[in-house]
């Protein structure tokens, strides 16, 4: 371009005119789709966290294909606990209304562990009108058994008050636990 | 030979009809786009009046109550969590903390592993006579003016219309500006994915009906969550009633949408 009294004045307009289509194009292609149409932010990542795969069912979905565990298990007063707390997520076990994996089942020094997550009472935190709490190697003492039991030996993990009050009516006494 | 091979046609023709449903049926289910929450047929609706209904961004609310006098602190809801989102270890989307109280009201708290474990010793560091003792379950305030979305750069934490606040895992540059301006603490950055983590009070679940995962869980519904829009709901008959109910941090102006039922002024 030979230089002319306003050459320098087109060459910073061209120069604004390049700037704001670059500007334009590159928000055009930069802007991710949806963004801005509830607010600064992609819209369509609400629905990809609504779409998270779901890991946990309800007890209702559990006792559906267990009626045994259903049966002991809605009638006791562990009715509140859930499942999957114990056994592991709904995910791991039915994957597309299939079998997929097996869940663990606790046993022995693990079922004691998990007992005593709620029922110790030497964590004073626990308000007695919520839940019943012991002191444990106290607690077999008193009940006359071997400090070597563990919780299951007498509480059914399910119904913990099953078989007690079963052997209760069995021997025909007459107090009977509640709760 | 008649007999057991007309059994056999049977047999045959049952079971190519069988193969012939399964196909065409699940073929639709490839064509038809799914509403949410159509995926999960076999789990029972434990919020009424989501499923089946179109999602009304605009005009829901949700609230979320923790009844701190009937945490018994197990951690159900901490494993359950852990469980749900695959949440690596040493990082909390929800945690229990355990308060003390002596005689001198000095305030002693501690969360080994975030409640995750459970509770299984008392105190040990500590030798001091208790007076009064509580736990307090934590996680995401859900604020009405949340401090996480404004410090936000990149628009990857958001609040959205209904009142969740969320990430955007594919926008979020891991710059954590949100852990520091979260005053609840309620934030983490994930160690694989570097994205900044939080709770979503079960987004995904609620979208389709179900309870958040920890409140499922909760053996002694110390945790409620609700729709504030619904009369019936628990939540709201308690936040309508006289409920001694509080807020954390008040002061902050996050109008946070979790409340405390029963809560202590020492904590924080």
């Amino acid at each position: 371009m030979k230089s002319t009294y306003n050459s320098h004045i087109k060459r910073i307009v061209l120069g604004l005119v390049v700037f704001a289509v670059l500007g334009f194009v590159g928000k055009i292609v930069m802007t991710p789709k949806s963004f801005g149409k509830y607010g600064p932010y992609r819209a369509d990542a609400i629905d990809e966290e609504a779409n998270r795969e779901i890991r946990h069912g309800t007890n209702a979905s559990c006792l559906s294909c267990h009626p045994n565990e259903a049966n002991m298990h809605l009638t006791g007063l562990h009715k509140t606990i859930s499942c999957e707390f114990c056994h592991g997520p709904y995910a791991d076990h039915i994957k597309d209304g299939k079998v997929y994996g097996k869940l663990p089942v606790k046993t022995k020094e693990e079922i004691k562990v998990l007992c005593l997550r709620c029922h110790n009472r030497a964590i004073q935190a626990r308000p007695g009108e919520v839940i019943k709490t012991v002191i444990m190697p106290e607690h077999l003492e008193k009940q006359k058994v071997k400090v070597s039991h563990t919780c299951d030996q007498c509480h059914q993990v399910h119904a913990p008050l099953k078989h007690i009050n079963r052997a209760k009516e069995i021997v025909g006494a007459k107090e009977k636990i509640d709760g | 030979m008649g007999k057991p091979d007309a059994g056999l046609d049977k047999e045959r023709r049952a079971f190519i009809k069988k193969v012939l449903n399964g196909t065409v049926a699940g073929s639709l289910l490839l064509v038809i786009p799914m509403p949410i929450g159509a995926a999960t047929p076999e789990i029972k609706e434990q919020i009424p009046g989501i499923r089946g209904k179109k999602w009304d961004m605009a005009h829901k609310r949700f609230a979320f109550i923790v009844d701190i006098t009937l945490c018994i602190g197990c951690g159900s809801c901490c494993v359950a969590d852990r469980l749900e989102y695959n949440v690596p270890a040493g990082y909390y989307r929800t945690w229990v903390e355990r308060y003390l109280k002596d005689f001198n009201d000095n305030v002693y708290v501690d969360s080994p592993n975030g409640g995750f474990d459970g509770y299984q010793t008392p105190r040990a560091d500590i030798d001091v006579e208790v007076r009064d003792t509580f736990f307090v379950p934590k996680l995401c305030n859900m604020c009405k003016e949340p401090p996480c979305v404004q410090v936000c750069p990149v628009g990857a934490t958001f609040k959205t219309p209904d009142g969740f606040i969320l990430v955007d895992a594919a926008r979020c540059v891991g710059c954590a500006y949100c852990i520091q301006a979260c005053p609840y603490s309620s934030r983490y950055l994930d160690p694989f994915t570097r994205t900044a983590e939080k709770c979503t009070w079960c987004y995904h679940r609620v979208r389709k009906g179900l309870l958040p995962i920890c409140v499922n869980v909760c053996p002694t519904k110390a945790r409620k969550f609700g729709d504030l829009n619904d009369k019936n709901s628990e939540v709201y008959k308690l936040l309508h009633e006289h409920e001694v109910l509080t807020v954390l941090k008040k002061d902050m102006g996050t109008y946070p949408a979790l409340y405390y039922k029963g809560l202590r002024r020492e904590v924080v």
